[in-house]
């Protein structure tokens, strides 16, 4: 078995890759050693896809994230599997990052987040829905729910201390706000207006939101 | 702590769900701890806890035990002291995980750590006997089977039961939960002896079906420590069996009892 199992074409965009056989070692090697030849030339390459008749999605995972963190390639591929893994794996990093919140990369997630469902993300989070018990969110940034909170959120992970947490309805079992947490009070009881929780002078303070000011 | 005590792990489980393990476990913990033993309670349902809801300590979860197995966070920072008992401790279940985060060697050594500062270990199983369950017994010196008066039921506990041999826990003792005497009088129902006789195991206590437990469940506040209630009675007394006193079962007086009191809410509202 030599190089034959992996062929790399370029077009203008980026690069192809496919693969044959479904052993992931075997591909590991083979492309280590194909991408080693020339390494250079493909060190910060565009991926735009692998593909290959054996290759299954764990594989393709797992060479998609070889090549993103070993050899700096730049991944264009729209695979939701692989986006949710990659950003597991940077949420796993979130407190190693430099404190600094990009404003602007935000979340979307349209629909209700079910007890076990878990949202993590690199920047903002905006949830059309609602959060139930049981369910977590993790944001670098902010978290705003557009319905009503229940779940555990976590907002300003890494040291982002002006990180808030907004809702229609914020009933959290649990609030977090960089590594500040608080519970709700014993009984606390529903409100009707939408809050929004911001930490002051390290106290994680919620009062509602009035759109009239 | 006082390290080097010998404490006693104890699995509670049943095969089929929604006998009343979660209750079960939150209620046999929490009345130990009233006894002044000091108790954790572990919920080993990985994603499905309820155990934490049940005791009402759900609010305060910052780590889980798949933190603990993978050593994210110390033994001590997962452990949840109970919101009324000083000596009672709830180790959570994560919730966005599953079974496949917990292997069974990660179990007994965790449980082993748990004995040496604490009197008991109630670990609390999921249903089924798959992984979940494998290793929610790896660690359990004994174990409790908690079945309803149905058939279905007692066939899942008869089969958890063979499968705790198998694995060399011996001697199951038997909580039949769930039990109205109404209509076992009336033979619509399984009776105690009926149950016995299929599992030939010791019986450890018998729960009436109570609406305070429900009541109780949803308050997160566990009806052992209900002074009233005949179900809270019935935990008391599993508790006083399962640390050596010898204590009478309720049975018939119980439905005496139970008739008594319906009758007395009946004419003075209580």
């Amino acid at each position: 078995m030599s190089n034959s199992m992996i062929s790399i074409k370029g077009i203008a965009d980026g690069v192809y890759i496919n693969v044959e056989g479904n052993d992931y070692n075997k591909i590991k090697e083979a492309l280590e050693k194909k991408i080693n030849e020339n390494i250079d030339f493909f060190r910060g390459s565009k991926l735009i896809d692998i593909v290959g008749e054996e290759l299954t999605l764990d594989i393709k995972t797992e060479i998609m994230l070889l090549l993103k963190y070993k050899y700096d390639f730049v991944l264009k591929n729209e695979d939701k599997t692989l986006i949710r893994e990659i950003e597991k794996d940077e949420s796993n990093k979130i407190s190693k990052m430099p404190n600094v919140v990009e404003e602007g990369m935000t979340k979307f997630v349209h629909g209700t987040l079910r007890s076990g469902q878990e949202v993590s993300y690199n920047g903002n989070i905006v949830i059309i829905g609602d959060v139930n018990p049981g369910a977590v969110l993790r944001a670098k940034g902010n978290i705003i729910v557009l319905g009503l909170l229940r779940g555990v959120a976590h907002a300003g992970i890494g040291g982002n201390k002006n990180a808030i947490v907004a809702a229609y309805n914020l009933l959290p079992t649990q609030l977090r706000i960089d590594d500040i947490i608080v519970r709700p009070p014993e009984g606390d009881s529903y409100y009707k207006y939408p809050e929004i929780a911001r930490i002051i002078e390290d106290k994680v303070i919620i009062e509602p939101y009035l759109p009239n000011k | 702590m006082e390290n080097g005590k010998k404490g006693t792990s104890i699995v509670v489980t049943s095969g089929k769900g929604g006998v009343g393990k979660t209750t079960t476990s939150a209620n046999i913990g929490t009345g130990l701890a009233m006894q002044g033993y000091s108790v954790v309670v572990l919920d080993a349902d990985i994603g499905l806890r309820n155990l934490d809801v049940v005791m009402g300590l759900e609010n305060r979860i910052v780590y889980d035990i798949v933190d603990v197995v993978e050593k994210n966070c110390k033994l001590k920072q997962a452990l949840i002291k109970d919101k009324r008992h000083e000596n009672l401790y709830l180790l959570p279940a994560a919730q966005t995980k599953d079974k496949t985060a917990v292997s069974s060697s990660q179990m007994i050594e965790l449980v082993n750590e748990l004995k040496k500062n604490y009197d008991y270990i109630i670990i609390d199983s999921p249903a089924g006997i798959e992984q979940g369950f494998q290793y929610s017994i790896a660690g359990a010196d004994e174990a409790i089977i908690v079945t309803t008066p149905e058939v279905s039921a007692v066939r899942d506990a008869d089969r958890v039961i063979g499968i705790l041999e198998a694995n060399e826990i011996y001697q199951p003792k038997l909580i039949v939960n769930r039990i109205r005497q109404d209509m076992v009088r009336r033979g619509d129902m399984m009776n105690i002896e009926d149950i016995l006789d299929i599992l030939a195991v010791k019986l450890l206590g018998v729960v009436p079906d109570d609406e305070n437990v429900v009541i109780s469940t949803n308050k997160g506040e566990p009806v052992v420590m209900d002074e009233k209630a005949l179900s809270g009675k019935a935990y008391r007394n599993i508790v006083r069996r399962i640390i050596g006193e010898e204590v009478e079962f309720l049975n018939l007086e119980e439905t005496n009892q139970g008739k008594f009191s319906k009758m007395m809410k009946l004419l003075f509202g209580r």
